[in-house]
């Protein structure tokens, strides 16, 4: 398949996340950044003539799956159920967990519309603060008349998914009824009480609490009326969007500073006490609670996407499609101001090691036991986002950027480039005690297929002889990999990385003059085969 | 970095179906520094909200609860104040309960407490 690269999809992440699963404790948490600049899948805003591809084979897959039968974990309503079961909201783990959820669900579509590049669209509610047109189309929306048999009443939902449910719960492990405890799910009539509404202190039904819907109540916003109200779209608003990017920690107890909601005990607390960060609290929440119709249809009861079974309306993954999109734009954002982008060290190996293990994959298989460090990256799916709002980052780059000095472009003769950067600001970057100021742009061509290796080290003026560094050396700045079967490779001509420079004197040759020649090569890692021809370089002072 | 919690909650108004808040800066805001409303939710039922906004009605924001259990005690949200809403060092926020069509000031067991944050860009 062709392969498209976007301006802004380039990213880098830590290279031990991928082994987060396996054993947080020894987690090195470096900086040790590189990128790959292109994915095998395109997540697609759901306007672009790639969304309403990508919708066709997603209302196919829809199909199949409402006519599975409901012991048939692909069964539609049954992957809803995970998120009963296993959904963290108010937690540091939103995130992570619903980019696993997504993952093994765009995999599933995928396999059973038999649409090899399917990948789930996002929708911008930023720049489209309305449901999208095609999504009251057929079954993209849960009030058509293909859930009737399944929802057209509570009696009816009950028959048909309760037996393979119970069957299910009475299958779970020890450790899945832990957390389905800490969930406040002892047994499964409490876990039922969420789906009827039923409350157990005021022994009666309350219609607000109700996750199930009824098929013509399944959505409140319709074709006719598909606008957000003018405080679901403040909450979707570019300041407020903007201002949930801004922080700079990817978990900071002060929730004004922290990327992601409260920590807590497990991914499965309740929200309680907690603090929601502002894109989990704000337009996620509004969003949600908006198209089941909380407002016009208080006190109930709702559309599913207000409760618990949201995922049985189909907007439900284009609005997390969303979600964790600018996910990746703060990741994407964080690196451009050489900030970190993952939990610290400690917190590291509190986050990483939680389990998840209601997930099901591609093949209709329970996946068992996985963590969330298994999910921190987008490469586990290899996909990556057209662009979307904010469409640069330096809207929400404000933190860091105060000088926004001009690019300093580099001349390349025999595989070096060389940089003339002021000295003041080579002087300010090493004496700024924690993210670097002078990062790199490095151009060049992708490894073929047959290449013996894919990753390179980048040297800051390190002498002619050195050939190969570790990383204490004070030349090195970092080591670009590609990823993927390099068999993806053919056709793909360059790849531009950003590489935050080292913080040590050695590295540059500061004297008396107002400007610094900065020499930068690119090395074979680990010592094995050539480096690619240096294409190009550039330096920004941040 | 730094970040400072001051404020405070000078007095109540009752106001329309709302309630008033004055809050307080208790210094002038520096250059490179943002002001947060912080909300701190009890229990309410579902589909019920929290209405944020000036006294001169530009909205500051809503606290929709969303994934939280029946009758759990709904979490804590931030909201940002633009400049434009602070006069004075004070922020005179108007919380008005929204639910089942019906509109009124919140108790205090629905709204446990409201507060401004201050919080340095210069990170």
């Amino acid at each position: 398949m062709n392969k498209t690269t976007f301006p802004l999809s380039r990213r880098t992440f830590l290279k031990t996340s991928l082994a987060a699963g396996a054993g947080a404790a020894s987690l090195p948490l470096t900086s040790h950044a590189f990128m790959r600049p292109a994915a095998k899948y395109t997540r697609y805003n759901v306007m672009s003539p790639g969304g309403e591809k990508a919708i066709a084979s997603y209302a196919r897959a829809i199909k199949i799956m409402l006519n599975l039968p409901p012991t048939n974990p692909q069964n539609w309503f049954r992957n809803a159920f995970i998120h009963i079961f296993d959904c963290p909201h108010g937690n540091w783990w939103f995130y992570v967990w619903h980019r696993g959820f997504l993952g093994y669900f765009e995999q599933t579509i995928r396999n059973l519309s038999q649409d090899s590049t399917f990948a789930i669209p996002y929708w911008d509610w930023t720049t489209q603060p309305e449901i999208p047109p095609i999504m009251f189309n057929d079954v993209l929306t849960p009030v058509h008349e293909a859930f009737e048999p399944y929802t057209k009443n509570l009696a009816v939902f009950t028959s048909f998914i309760q037996p393979a449910l119970k069957s299910y719960w009475n299958s779970l492990s020890a450790a899945q009824r832990n957390q389905l405890n800490i969930r406040g799910y002892p047994d499964f009539d409490s876990m039922w009480n969420d789906i009827n509404g039923y409350s157990t202190s005021a022994k009666q039904g309350i219609s607000g609490n109700m996750a199930y819907a009824i098929t013509c109540g399944a959505r409140y916003l319709s074709r006719d009326n598909p606008k957000f109200d003018a405080k679901t779209a403040y909450a979707v608003s570019p300041f407020i969007v903007n201002s949930g990017l801004y922080p700079t920690d990817f978990y900071n107890p002060d929730i004004t500073l922290s990327f992601n909601s409260a920590k807590t005990p497990s991914h499965n607390s309740p929200p309680g006490q907690n603090s929601f960060s502002i894109l989990e609290g704000y337009p996620h929440n509004k969003v949600h609670n908006y198209i089941g119709g909380v407002g016009p249809l208080d006190p109930g009861p709702y559309g599913n996407m207000t409760n618990f079974l949201s995922p049985v309306d189909p907007i439900f993954f284009l609005h997390h499609s969303n979600m964790d999109r600018l996910w990746d734009v703060w990741t994407r954002k964080q690196q451009s101001i050489g900030k970190p982008w993952l939990p610290g060290p400690q917190d590291m190996q509190v986050f990483a090691p939680e389990p998840f293990l209601f997930y099901v994959n591609s093949q209709g298989q329970y996946v068992g036991a996985s963590v969330a460090g298994d999910y921190l990256s987008m490469e586990r799916w290899d996909y990556q986002y057209e662009p979307g709002y904010p469409d640069t980052l330096e809207t929400i780059s404000r933190a860091t950027n105060k000088s926004a000095r001009p690019k300093i472009r580099g001349t390349v003769r025999a595989n070096r480039a060389t940089l003339a950067v002021p000295a003041s600001a080579i002087q300010e970057h090493l004496a700024s005690p924690a993210a670097a100021s002078l990062v790199a742009a490095i151009t060049l061509p992708h490894p073929g297929p047959t290449s013996p290796t894919r990753e390179f080290d980048v040297l800051v003026g390190a002498p002619p002889g050195v050939t190969s560094v570790d990383v204490d050396s004070p030349y090195y700045a970092g080591t670009i990999a590609f990823f993927g079967n390099m068999a993806h490779a053919h056709g793909m001509a360059e790849a531009t990385f950003a590489v935050p420079l080292p913080k040590k004197a050695e590295a540059f040759k500061l004297g008396a003059a107002a400007i610094a020649n900065v020499d930068i090569r690119i090395v074979p890692a680990h010592g094995r085969g050539r480096a690619p021809a240096l294409k190009a370089a550039t330096i920004r002072a941040l | 970095m730094y970040t400072l919690v001051l404020t405070f909650l000078l007095l109540f108004q009752g106001a329309g179906a709302g309630r008033v808040v004055n809050l307080v800066l208790p210094r002038d805001l520096n250059a490179n520094e943002v002001v947060w409303l912080e909300v701190k939710m009890g229990v309410v039922p579902r589909g019920a909200e929290i209405e944020l906004e000036t006294t001169d009605g530009k909205m500051l924001g809503v606290v929709s609860p969303h994934g939280v259990r029946a009758e759990n005690e709904a979490g804590t949200y931030v909201f940002p104040v633009p400049p434009e809403a602070i006069s004075n060092n004070r922020v005179a926020v108007r919380m008005t309960f929204s639910y089942a069509q019906k509109k009124r000031a919140p108790t205090s067991k629905e709204v446990k407490s409201l507060r401004l944050k201050i919080t340095s860009q210069s990170r």
